[in-house]
């Protein structure tokens, strides 16, 4: 229910916070069209900066391989990941009741505790290069969850009844979950698999431990580049990002408006 | 759905394999900043070949990042005391001297460097010294030597500079900064010589801003920072950036006249990388007097190659900084690892300076 | 039949690389560095390695809890003030029609569109040239920017349900605004505290890009101690005792805060 009036104090505090929010973003964009080497101090206005960067070998690789990713791990994550969403809303007895715990856990760990325990798995256990697919792995794990999270709330707001009608119409389970089930929970599901890819696409503290000769994904070139070279080319890139991922969170919440609002 | 995951999965194995080293792929593990651009496009040219560059800005970290599973580097480029890690692990494959006809051009001083004597495992590629650069002209208003590892350590001297001092993020590097103050070793080990460094740098420590590996060079050519403790070549970038961006001061750096740390950093070929032809190739080509004298020349590192030397500038080649006279020399030490036992005593050491 | 297979690929894809992993940890940190770094294998010439060698190091002196202690107080002073900064939004959010809502909330989430990173860098812009960079307040200031939408999101869904009758009832009754807040809005809005907490704290305990860029020489965190076990120092025991207690720490936190969270019967 609406309020008719918000008190004035609320809005100044609330629009304060926004401005914080936004100010610093808005300062590396703005410093993207710097005319300076070593951006320390507004210099002029130019667009080269975006020009370096597609010629910067390096960094569309790191792209590359960024995209690459986040697009396979968010697709693993996103199937495994609604598997686990039903089966904690569906089945809770026995062995299963543990499955939260499983699921979940990861996405409350700081992130640093996940990337170490991969480490040690990989290279003492597995004895994997590290690479690619230990990338690959690593993003995966810990998007599970975020997925489950996401389509678990969205089934546990459908209601049952539509269930029980198919049923009663005599459709086998397996019926019931493509006809009914699935095209319910497809934008949950998509919005899980555009959380999953914008969580791989921007991860750096995982990957840092488990990226290996020669794959750089984005975040971390971005990292390098940020303790040696500093010209405005990070803000490009940075610039970019952030419109990559603008578009596709503002695209996540139209398709599923009421996932956004609580991620506990 | 069935229908789409197979459809990804296809496309995933298309992409995996394309992915993967299938072309002329050089693996190169390197220093920041330790190979000009330049001269990576003329080899690439040469021999048809992609460089593909990853880098660190720490020996711990390098040998690290390879104890955590970085397989597939064909070169890596560590300091003496890393070869002999590296050694010790049996990492490295031994040179394939038929290959390398250039190898003669390395000056007599450089063929025998106690990590690896002949020159089986390691060639020298360049030589840098941990000292300290400054913000010449800000320092000349202040009136502060710039000679000694006393302005880094002497509260008389921090007191003006408070917050415009960075050190080197690496225990040994700083450790051995504040021996050499001392007047003793950088491989001591006694306990209380420890003791009395870590004391030396505690007192120091509220006047730093940071410890820094690699912001440092940026931070000296904005003006940011005042004093640096880092590398000779990150310093020579930096006085090269600063005068590119016409800033209103000149960068400068000094070997501290109580002595530094020596490095010399050698291309080594790790076991596990798979073109050990290109590797060799490469080397080969960094060995000529021309591509060689590009890391003095454009990089301001520090020259084991006799060949090269006619190709760099008098001004590179007669600053001390990057080619320490024989004086100079003789007060510079190299690094050498230590034992675990040590190496955890001193990490604790390392935690307890951080922390305090 | 469908319940298994529904089940088990998931939790078999977490079981190997999740609770393996996060077993061998448990299993690192008693066994003994190796000569170069790595770990000596848990059986070597038919002999058991493992040792508590690590934790008594760990135990031995006073620096490690110091740094425990130094990273949980700025977790909470960055919990407390993303707290206080993300009230009034959530409020306004809360209290806005429907169509004002969503994008208020979408306004929230952008900044998280940007990677991490960015986030940091454009700290080290914003207090390089005012002489604040690598201080604790550009530490704080870090950690507030890159966590405040994680606060906001739980905050706002909680106070969204709140019965706007309670409120009016307590004004036609005399209370003042103040005591409005404060006896009726903060009371009912304690889960969603708890909750926005917990997704604070909780992260805030690993961080290590932060201090290790905006920070200054005594800014070191318990993330930056564990990162540079494993990547610096060769010394995986000891990041692997390091990080099994702050996973004991960050599973109690956790589990105080989901129960802290329940929300209570007969809410609005």
């Amino acid at each position: 229910m609406a309020r008719a009036r918000q008190s004035l104090w609320l809005w100044a505090a609330a629009l304060a916070v926004y401005a914080f929010l936004y100010l610093p973003l808005a300062v590396v964009v703005i410093f993207s069209f710097n005319d300076s080497l070593l951006n320390a101090e507004w210099v002029g206005f130019t667009t080269r900066w975006y020009g370096t960067l597609f010629d910067d070998t390096e960094m569309l690789n790191a792209a590359a391989n960024s995209l690459f990713i986040a697009i396979a791990a968010a697709s693993v994550a996103t199937v495994l990941g609604t598997m686990a969403g039903m089966a904690m809303q569906r089945w809770r007895t026995g062995f299963l009741r543990c499955l939260p715990v499983l699921v979940l856990t990861p996405v409350a760990m700081p992130e640093l505790l996940l990337g170490v325990s991969l480490l040690l798995f990989f290279r003492q256990v597995l004895d994997l290069t590290l690479g690619l697919i230990s990338i690959l792995i690593a993003h995966i794990t810990f998007s599970i969850g975020f997925v489950a999270i996401i389509v678990r709330t969205r089934l546990a707001g459908m209601d049952e009844s539509i269930f029980e009608a198919a049923r009663d119409l005599g459709a086998s389970p397996w019926q019931t979950f493509r006809r009914v089930t699935l095209p319910l929970l497809l934008p949950g599901i998509l919005a899980g698999f555009l959380m999953s890819f914008t969580l791989s696409i921007d991860d750096f503290v995982i990957t840092v431990f488990v990226a290996g000769v020669g794959v750089t994904t984005l975040p971390l070139q971005i990292y390098s580049m940020i303790k040696v070279a500093v010209s405005p080319e990070v803000n490009a890139v940075s610039t970019l990002l952030m419109a990559l991922t603008l578009t596709l969170i503002a695209l996540a919440s139209k398709l599923a408006p009421d996932t956004l609002q609580s991620r506990t | 759905m069935k229908v789409l995951r197979v459809h990804i999965a296809t496309v995933l194995l298309a992409l995996l394999t394309t992915l993967t080293h299938a072309e002329n792929v050089l693996y190169l593990y390197i220093w920041n900043t330790y190979l000009s651009d330049d001269t990576v496009q003329r080899f690439e040219a040469q021999c048809r070949c992609r460089l593909k560059q990853d880098f660190y800005s720490d020996n711990e970290e390098m040998l690290a990042k390879l104890e955590a599973g970085a397989i597939g580097y064909d070169l890596i480029v560590p300091t003496g005391n890393a070869v002999e890690t590296l050694l010790r692990k049996n990492a490295l494959r031994s040179l394939d001297k038929s290959k390398l006809p250039n190898l003669k051009n390395i000056k007599t001083g450089f063929r025998d460097p106690w990590y690896d004597p002949g020159m089986n495992y390691a060639v020298p590629y360049a030589t840098t010294v941990t000292l300290l650069g400054y913000n010449a002209t800000r320092l000349a208003e202040l009136g502060l030597p710039t000679d000694s590892w006393a302005l880094i350590f002497e509260p008389r001297y921090l007191e003006k500079l408070k917050g415009k001092v960075t050190v080197l993020n690496s225990q040994r590097e700083l450790m051995a900064a504040a021996m050499k103050y001392l007047g003793h070793s950088v491989q001591e080990s006694d306990p209380a010589r420890w003791d009395e460094a870590k004391r030396l740098i505690l007192r120091a420590k509220p006047y730093w801003a940071t410890f820094s590996n690699s912001t440092y060079i940026k931070d000296l050519a904005i003006g940011n920072i005042w004093v640096a403790h880092g590398y000779s070549s990150d310093m020579f970038r930096a006085q090269q950036d600063a005068q590119e961006a016409k800033r209103p001061f000149a960068i400068g750096f000094r070997t501290p006249k109580e002595g530094a740390v020596l490095a010399v950093d050698s291309f080594v070929l790790h076991k596990s990388g798979r073109r050990p032809d290109l590797a060799h190739q490469f080397i080969d080509f960094m060995l000529e007097g021309t591509n060689a004298a590009d890391v003095s020349s454009l990089i301001g590192a520090g020259n084991p190659n006799a060949a090269a030397m006619p190709y760099i500038p008098p001004e590179i080649a007669g600053n001390p900084g990057i080619f320490p006279p024989p004086d100079d020399l003789r007060r510079l030490e190299m690094l050498r690892d230590f034992d675990p036992k040590t190496r955890r005593l001193l990490s604790r050491m390392w935690t307890e300076i951080k922390v305090r | 039949m469908n319940k298994w297979l529904v089940s088990l690929p998931p939790t078999l894809f977490l079981v190997v690389f999740f609770l393996a992993p996060a077993l061998l940890m448990v299993g690192a940190s008693f066994q003994q560095p190796g000569d170069f770094g790595g770990l000596v294998p848990a059986m070597q010439d038919g002999q058991l390695t493992l040792s508590l060698e690590t934790y008594r190091f760990f135990f031995g002196d006073w620096i490690y809890a110091e740094i425990f202690g130094r990273s949980f107080l700025v977790a909470a002073a960055t919990t407390l003030i993303c707290l206080l900064l993300a009230y009034p939004l959530a409020l306004l959010i809360a209290r806005s029609g429907q169509r004002h809502r969503n994008l208020l909330v979408l306004l929230v989430i952008l900044p998280l569109a940007s990677n991490f990173l960015i986030r940091i860098y454009a700290w080290i812009i914003l207090l390089g040239p005012a002489d604040l960079l690598y201080t604790p307040f550009a530490v704080i200031a870090g950690m507030v920017y890159v966590h405040l939408p994680f606060m906001v999101l739980p905050l706002y869904n909680n106070l969204e349900q709140h019965d706007p009758a309670l409120l009016e009832a307590a004004q036609d009754l005399g209370a003042g605004i103040w005591t409005r807040f404060w006896r009726i809005t903060l009371p009912l809005s304690l889960p969603g505290i708890w909750a926005g907490s917990a997704l604070v704290f909780i992260p805030v305990l690993g961080m290590f890009a932060i201090p290790e860029l905006l920070g200054g020489t005594r800014d070191l965190l318990i993330g930056n101690l564990i990162k540079e076990q494993f990547l610096d120092n060769r010394d995986w025991p000891l990041g692997s005792t390091l990080s099994l207690l702050l996973t004991a720490a960050v599973l109690a936190l956790a589990g105080l805060s989901a129960r802290a969270g329940r929300p209570r019967q007969g809410n609005a």
